[in-house]
């Protein structure tokens, strides 16, 4: 479980995080969704001790993220390419392996899984530079992934992505899931979280805005459901709370139905009635 | 110290896949040190002329003769002097060797068939012993002139003669079976000379002269201690020069590489792997040093079997350790002073390429005005090179090499101390 208090932190004058807390149970996948400078890569690095808080605090199964024990359960895949691009793919994870004290008869098969776990393995020896964004991200996750680290931490990984390599990476975070990993994950693609996100924070302005399941921010923050229903007596546009009940008795009164349009809210709308602008903003 | 030395791994592998970095840091030293080297050398495809020294004590007509064929001869360049400036010359290194022609050196250079061959004094400089056969060989050669010149005159030849079989009538030294054998043989010959004068033909003496068993000069070798001051060649000069660039390639590759850690983000993931910060500055530090260990290593290998440069190895070691530590310290605080690469290389580059100017690395110390020298105190490079040049020709003592490498092991250290103080790794 990682439980986060009362988080801040300040850059000079922008207060970067304001009093975030959150908890997060194993094995889910939490997504903390937010437009570019809303926090959250801020909020991450904290959570992973990359960077000290100013306040509050981050416990990672009763550790401190910048204790020694933690950092073996810790996996960050970094916003950038962190990778160094004249090596090849196999001298880069054995690098990163080499900080983990991954033992030798141990190190050859964790390359091995990692690189098939992203679908690299024909590329191991290819120096990275050669790699396509996609290639590139999918390499980024694999080592992370070398110590077999109980918290894994994405920050936006998909930046950049073609959507070949982006299903790929939905595919690997969905199978880390099943391997019983705990995942945060932040985007600023709200269908990225609604497709992945056991939980959802949405955060902007260093501020936690709301915090749940999806269902449960839709319910909560999304707003009635707009219906549009074409018929013989013309087009009828209203809100519902109660879609199928709403649906059921418009169907009755009309005898001849031409289109029917059920638009639900979307985490887009959740964000936009929470703060008033769009999430691309 | 694992992870230490596998984070110098990884940035040493980095440095050799990098074609420019690798082109800056080993083959561009030893193109200057070669080039450089060859051109003060004077070994740049011109000539290869032993520079001589020579001393004409005798003023004789022969003596001054034979100089004359010296200064004539392709193999020596010379310079003629008093005997003390001839010897002097060649124990500071300036000349390969001194020939002094002593006093009736003249008369023996005449005298064919009696006295003693013409001495001449050889004092070659101890360290120059693959010269010293050629240089050996070379001075006989212009001696055999002297028969040439001889035979090939039947007047002087006829006159010789004469003054030959007196000189061993006179002399109580020659035994009598010996003066038997010339009273008999001598005569003949000037009878057969003689003969051939009045023939007025081509005067050939003992077909080709290679019966002759005379000796044309008498080469009396002289020791001389070598108190050198200067560098034997130049290449001593250049390779130090060199060295301290392929090191400044160093410095710039690895504060470059330093900051591009925290640009790329691959330094984020070394804070959050279990890994102290201090042995990641360790690691980058050690690769650092290694590298620069191994272009030294490089570059004295090339200077030793291909340059002839000769050193002492232990003082070498001493002044590769100490300008290593030094350049590992401000490799750290010139990463420490910037945000991005560019910024990295333009403030490194700055700083060492004025550095190198003021210390020594594109002129040597030694032909530096004074003010100059009195400011080149002040770089890093002049210790670095002074520490090398103890240890190839400046004769350094071990306690004359602690003056550069306390300064260049002082300077190393109060600049990692600062750099590791204001570098911030988590800055990206």
């Amino acid at each position: 479980m990682i439980q986060v208090e009362s988080l801040n932190k300040r850059f000079g004058n922008i207060h970067a995080v304001r009093d975030v807390s959150l908890e997060i149970h194993p094995g889910q996948i939490f997504g903390l969704l937010g437009p570019n400078g809303a926090g959250k890569s801020t909020s991450i690095s904290m959570m992973t001790g990359l960077i000290d808080a100013d306040s509050g605090s981050v416990n990672l199964s009763g550790l401190n993220p910048q204790s020694k024990e933690a950092r073996y359960k810790i996996g960050l895949i970094p916003q950038s390419i962190a990778l160094y691009e004249e090596l090849t793919a196999t001298d880069n994870l054995s690098f990163f392996a080499s900080l983990y004290d991954i033992p030798k008869n141990q190190l050859e098969s964790r390359m091995e899984w990692a690189l098939d776990f992203v679908g690299l393995k024909d590329r191991a020896g290819d120096r990275v530079s050669g790699f396509s964004g996609g290639m590139k991200r999918r390499l980024n996750l694999a080592a992370s992934l070398l110590h077999d680290p109980d918290y894994i931490f994405m920050d936006e990984p998909t930046a950049g992505v073609d959507p070949q390599s982006r299903n790929k990476l939905f595919d690997s975070v969905l199978e880390l899931k099943e391997l019983g990993k705990t995942i945060i994950y932040t985007t600023h693609y709200m269908e990225e979280a609604q497709k992945l996100c056991d939980q959802v924070g949405i955060i902007d302005h260093g501020q936690l805005l709301a915090l749940g399941t999806v269902g449960e921010l839709l319910n909560q923050h999304g707003g009635e459901t707009q219906i549009s229903i074409s018929s013989d007596q013309g087009v009828k546009e209203f809100k519902s709370n109660d879609v199928s009940n709403d649906l059921i008795q418009a169907l009755q009164s009309s005898d001849k139905v031409y289109d029917i349009s059920v638009n639900r809210p979307d985490l887009e709308a959740v964000f936009l009635n929470l703060t008033g602008r769009q999430l691309r903003d | 110290m694992k992870k230490i030395v596998a984070l110098m791994k990884k940035d040493i592998k980095l440095l050799f896949r990098d074609k420019m970095a690798v082109f800056f840091t080993f083959v561009f030293p030893l193109i200057f040190a070669f080039i450089f080297g060859s051109i003060f050398s004077g070994d740049g495809g011109g000539s290869k002329a032993l520079k001589v020294a020579v001393v004409d004590l005798d003023q004789t007509e022969q003596s001054q003769q034979f100089v004359k064929s010296i200064e004539d001869a392709d193999e020596f360049t010379v310079t003629l002097a008093t005997e003390e400036k001839a010897k002097d010359l060649v124990r500071r290194g300036k000349r390969v060797a001194y020939f002094i022609l002593p006093k009736g050196f003249g008369e023996d250079y005449k005298g064919v068939f009696s006295g003693s061959p013409p001495e001449v004094l050889v004092g070659i400089d101890p360290s120059r012993t693959a010269e010293a056969g050629y240089l050996e060989g070379s001075l006989m050669k212009l001696g055999i002139n002297r028969f040439e010149q001889a035979f090939s005159d039947p007047s002087a030849m006829i006159e010789q003669l004469d003054t030959s079989m007196a000189e061993i009538q006179q002399s109580d030294d020659i035994p009598a079976e010996w003066k038997s054998l010339l009273g008999d043989y001598l005569p003949k010959m000037k009878q057969l000379t003689e003969q051939e004068l009045g023939d007025n033909s081509e005067f050939t003496f003992g077909g080709d002269g290679e019966a002759n068993p005379m000796m044309p000069l008498k080469v009396t070798k002289q020791e001389e201690v070598v108190q050198r001051s200067g560098p034997k060649n130049a290449f001593s000069i250049t390779i130090p020069q060199g060295v301290i660039w392929a090191i400044m390639g160093c410095v710039i590759g690895f504060a470059i590489s330093l900051v591009q850690e925290k640009t790329l983000g691959t330094m984020n993931r070394l804070i959050v792997a279990p890994i102290s910060r201090t042995q990641i500055v360790a690691g980058k530090a050690l690769g650092c040093f290694m590298a620069q260990i191994a272009v030294v290593t490089l570059l004295f290998l090339v200077a030793y079997f291909i340059l002839g440069v000769r050193f002492n190895l232990p003082k070498l070691v001493l002044a590769a350790v100490a300008s290593g530590v030094c350049f590992v310290g401000l490799m750290m605080f010139f990463a420490s002073l910037a945000k991005t690469e560019r910024s990295v290389a333009g403030i490194t580059n700055a700083f060492l390429v004025m550095m190198g100017m003021i210390g020594g690395a594109m002129i040597p110390l030694f032909v530096m005005p004074g003010w100059m020298q009195a400011i080149s105190n002040f770089s890093p490079v002049k210790w670095a090179i002074v520490a090398f040049e103890g240890a190839i020709w400046r004769n350094f003592s071990y306690t004359e090499m602690m003056t550069p490498v306390l300064i260049l092991l002082a300077i190393g250290v109060v600049a990692f101390i600062l750099g590791t103080r204001m570098v911030k790794l988590e800055e990206a």
